[in-house]
């Protein structure tokens, strides 16, 4: 079934991200998206994500798309004019990739080529109505298209520390929204307690939450995140419980499974994220009974 | 120096439209050399405003003053004394002086009158043209003492392109090709072999790459 038709089924959807390589060799990337065949609805693939050169969505979301799996790719503007996000949105469509995800950039200082010169032609809200404007067949310049592109596109939210940035998140996600996003992308969520208590404001977006689900896979990993994203909420009975498991592989699995499988109820859709662990994607739909 | 050109008297207009009392701000430095927004154009954008206002039965009133800087706080402070009862402020300085005066007085409105185009240098009279971008790394002992950043359309750091003909660049005859200045200027000084060199891909960390710059100079920061 196409992403389109999951979200208006109303089913539970999950999500699994599979990064790119950093090279040519595709041989693990496409060995991972083929075990999750029939266990995952849909593949996201990211755009040079975290910052890092790496081959693009456009390449990776076509090899996930040739396993057999649905498809979703990342777009973002950083790196890439008007005109080139136009060509590859055009060059995606073609291609079969008709699923987007209009992502922020991580600023080119935190990128693995901090020497580069950045574009920022557009922004995400300047990309969704790029988008609106090609799936009314025309151009940015005007000029007509030769077919109609249709997309179905979402936005990620960016992570909020505080009640103020959560309003600021929620009116630009309302603008992205009112642009043409059909479905919301919240960053990780560590504690669904915390995350109980913001749904009721997030439901009020009126469309689809994916409800983003991060593998963490070592204490110094719940550290980091616990110590640098004060909206993380990674408590102290949390890195304990990985500190003192036995096999401690297996209980990140297990935490990342629990998670998911607590906000099959609350939320439409999950978005699994192992950032290198991909191959361990199969462990962690087990531990979600999935 | 930095270049600016006064916007349309219609969006000036547009902007004090809401407000009855204004001041008017000029700045002494570069927008007085390059005409744009000195204490000359001052009196000209505030009788034309008054003007514009009159025909429509109202009455604005301009106070006007010009800084000696107006990207300079210790200039900007001149303006405390004249702010009282004021509803906005009008600044015919480039963006620098505009961020200034709003930095300075948090609670009144300031509009830009100047539209800020590029730091450059006089041509001729009345001519001015894009110099420098500011990259923050200059190349200039490298390509002659001709930016090709700033000159060359497509930025080339090993030109010319296929669009160079005649000394002139595709884009316009009106517009010299930096790669064929940086090829005469080099022969000029029988440098020529500098030309042979390949420029490495530019680090842009040292433009607006990095995000926004900043210079301390701790020997002299307090």
């Amino acid at each position: 079934m196409n992403f389109q038709k999951q979200l208006e089924s109303k089913q539970f959807i999950v999500l699994a991200e599979m990064n790119t390589p950093k090279g040519i060799d595709v041989s693990r990337f496409v060995m991972d998206i083929r075990q999750l065949k029939d266990r995952v609805d849909a593949v996201v693939v990211p755009d040079l994500d975290n910052g890092v050169m790496r081959m693009n969505a456009l390449a990776g979301g076509v090899l996930a798309k040739r396993q057999g799996l649905e498809t979703l790719i990342h777009v973002y503007c950083r790196d890439r004019n008007r005109m080139a996000l136009q060509a590859d949105l055009l060059a995606a469509h073609a291609l079969g990739l008709h699923n987007l995800i209009v992502a922020p950039a991580q600023e080119i200082s935190q990128c693995d080529h901090r020497d580069a010169a950045v574009v920022n032609d557009l922004n995400e809200t300047g990309l969704l109505e790029t988008i609106g404007t090609l799936q009314n067949g025309k151009d940015l310049a005007g000029f007509d298209l030769e077919g109609r592109p249709e997309f179905t596109v979402g936005c990620l939210m960016t992570p909020w520390s505080d009640k103020a940035s959560f309003e600021e998140e929620i009116k630009l996600t309302q603008k992205k929204i009112s642009l043409g996003a059909s479905y919301v992308v919240t960053p990780p969520v560590f504690d669904t307690g915390r995350f109980a208590q913001q749904l009721a404001v997030l439901q009020t977006l009126n469309v689809p939450i994916v409800a983003t689900v991060f593998l963490i896979k070592s204490v110094a990993v719940a550290r980091y995140i616990a110590a640098n994203e004060p909206g993380a909420y990674i408590s102290e009975d949390l890195i304990r419980r990985i500190r003192k498991a036995q096999d401690r592989e297996i209980e990140c699995l297990k935490i990342a499974g629990e998670t998911v499988s607590r906000l099959r109820d609350m939320t439409q859709a999950v978005l699994i994220q192992t950032m290198g662990w991909e191959h361990r994607l199969p462990a962690l739909l087990d531990a979600a009974g999935l | 120096m930095i270049t600016a050109e006064r916007k349309p008297l219609e969006e000036i207009i547009n902007c004090v439209k809401p407000f009855e009392r204004i001041l008017l701000v000029g700045c002494n430095e570069c927008v007085t050399v390059c005409a744009a927004g000195g204490r000359k154009e001052v009196g000209i954008v505030s009788s034309a405003l008054q003007m514009a206002f009159l025909k429509q039965g109202k009455n604005l009133q301009i106070k006007e003053h010009t800084l000696e800087r107006q990207c300079d706080p210790e200039y900007v402070e001149e303006l405390s004394t004249m702010i009282t009862g004021v509803d906005a402020v009008v600044s015919m300085a480039c963006g620098c002086g505009v961020q200034e005066v709003a930095r300075r007085f948090k609670t009144v409105p300031v509009f830009p009158a100047v539209n800020t185009k590029f730091m450059g240098a006089s041509e001729r009279q009345g001519i001015w043209a894009e110099r420098c971008q500011g990259c923050g790394d200059c190349l200039l002992g490298v390509t002659g003492g001709i930016c090709p950043i700033a000159r060359c359309s497509k930025q080339l750091l090993n030109g010319p392109c296929g669009g160079s003909g005649s000394g002139k660049c595709e884009i316009s005859p009106d517009v010299d090709c930096a790669w064929h200045l940086i090829w005469e200027r080099l022969k000029a000084l029988g440098l020529q072999d500098r030309y042979e060199q390949i420029i490495p891909a530019k680090d842009w960390r040292t433009g607006r790459g990095g995000g926004p710059r900043k210079i301390i100079r701790e020997d002299l920061a307090e």
